[in-house]
């Protein structure tokens, strides 16, 4: 199988996005006749390269982080650059990895709602949508904590190369929690204060903005 | 009175009537006493989020970046109402103005809290304005696609803090909006 990946990251290269399709396609090309090819939307001049590549390509991975509950403006304009292809014979199968900051699975539900409709816009076979919640802390954290994660996201890769579909089972357990239950969300807001005090203190501490941390500098004048 | 902020997504590369219609809109909405500060976002210069979150742990509350979109935050936090308009391209409103949502992120904050059951962020302000939208359709857009741009809107107005209070049409009568923006 030739896949042809597009990385849809406003971080480009140096994205979650990246590394999660690294696992992806390491396990992909586990089957030895399969090859791959990525793109990264971010890093294009203009987009005409991308259009090429999606009009010859046989099966096409669009992956890209949720952005203010949906797809980030960069990926919207390589969606309007492809819509002379729209209902054209040979459009590829088109399959989907959104990730998302947060982390219940909801939050990219709707952004699912309009990619499928968006291959069916195309006329393309939707091979559908993997979500993941959770995924700013990847790049940063030290990788021993993503190893559950990257195994999963190879062996999602390895069976995609095998069979053309996303593993019902792992795609599964990676929507969960869709919504935090009850006793779930006690659990929620004791990482939220985590992800306060270890994630943004410690970024804001960095960078000597701690103090400044609630500064309103639009607010109105108050006459 | 309201203080009213337009962000117009029509990327102007084809004939929509978008851009004649919100004229009239405006004009409507100024003669019966509204303050407007529109921004036609394909004139301006504002580049793509690079993700880097320095508007939250760098310069609080501003992007590291200094292009245009610094007026657009400051604008959004002084109005009463922002009405997002826009051609529906592809089944979604436009990558330009898709482009000028995600550079709003320096006027939430960065601290998460539980909304409706939901982990999203806290507040930067006291008021974040109500929010509005106005979508021209194109040729290919039905029912399906509608209701998909509402729904992504409502979500995306809870991180804003607000709540999506109006969804019109270029078909409908600059009137029948005016009201509609007058009554919120
Ligand atoms: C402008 C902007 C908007 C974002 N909006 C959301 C959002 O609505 N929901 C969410 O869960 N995460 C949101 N995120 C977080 C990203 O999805 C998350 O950080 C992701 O891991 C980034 O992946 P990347 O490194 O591949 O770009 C947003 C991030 C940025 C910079």
């Amino acid at each position: 199988m030739r896949l042809t990946v597009f990385n849809g990251s406003n971080r480009g290269k140096a994205s979650n996005t990246a590394i999660l399709l690294e696992q992806f396609l390491a396990g992909f090309i586990e089957q030895a006749a399969n090859e791959y090819e990525t793109l990264y939307l971010i890093h294009e001049k203009d987009q005409t390269r991308c259009v090429e590549a999606f009009k010859e390509a046989e099966t096409v991975l669009l992956a890209f982080p949720l952005y203010t509950d949906c797809m980030p403006g960069v990926v919207k304009t390589f969606i309007e650059y492809l819509e002379p292809l729209c209902g054209r014979d040979g459009n590829p199968a088109l399959g989907f990895l959104v990730h998302s900051g947060f982390p219940e699975s909801v939050h990219s539900h709707f952004v699912r709602r309009y990619l499928e409709k968006l291959s069916r816009r195309l006329g393309c076979r939707c091979l559908g949508t993997v979500i993941k919640g959770g995924s700013e802390g990847i790049r940063a954290q030290p990788e021993r904590m993503s190893r559950k994660l990257f195994r999963l996201f190879f062996e999602l890769g390895r069976i995609f190369g095998k069979t053309g579909q996303f593993d019902k089972k792992i795609v599964g357990q990676f929507a969960r929690p869709v919504r935090f239950s009850k006793l779930g969300l006690l659990g929620a807001r004791l990482g939220a204060k985590m992800g306060d005090m270890l994630y943004w203190n410690r970024l804001l501490k960095k960078h000597g903005a701690y103090d400044k941390r609630f500064a309103r500098p639009y607010e109105p004048d108050k006459q | 009175m309201k203080k009213i902020t337009i962000l117009n997504g029509d990327p102007g590369n084809r004939a929509y009537e978008l851009d004649s219609y919100m004229g009239e809109i405006e004009n409507l909405l100024e003669s019966r006493g509204h303050e407007i500060t529109s921004f036609v976002l394909r004139r301006m210069d504002i580049s793509y989020c690079n993700g880097c979150w320095g508007c939250w742990v760098k310069t609080p509350g501003e992007c590291v970046v200094r292009d245009d979109s610094a007026q657009i935050c400051r604008s959004l936090i002084g109005s009463d109402f922002l009405l997002f308009a826009s051609p529906v391209i592809m089944g979604f409103t436009s990558a330009v103005l898709k482009r000028a949502c995600d550079r709003l992120l320096p006027v939430i904050h960065p601290y998460f809290e539980i909304v409706t059951g939901e982990v999203h962020h806290r507040a930067r302000y006291e008021k974040y304005p109500a929010l509005g939208l106005i979508l021209e359709r194109g040729a290919d857009t039905d029912q399906e696609d509608i209701e998909i741009i509402r729904d992504i809107y409502s979500r995306m107005t809870v991180n804003l803090k607000s709540e999506l209070r109006m969804m019109r049409f270029t078909e409908d009568s600059a009137e029948e909006v005016a009201d509609a923006i007058d009554s919120i």
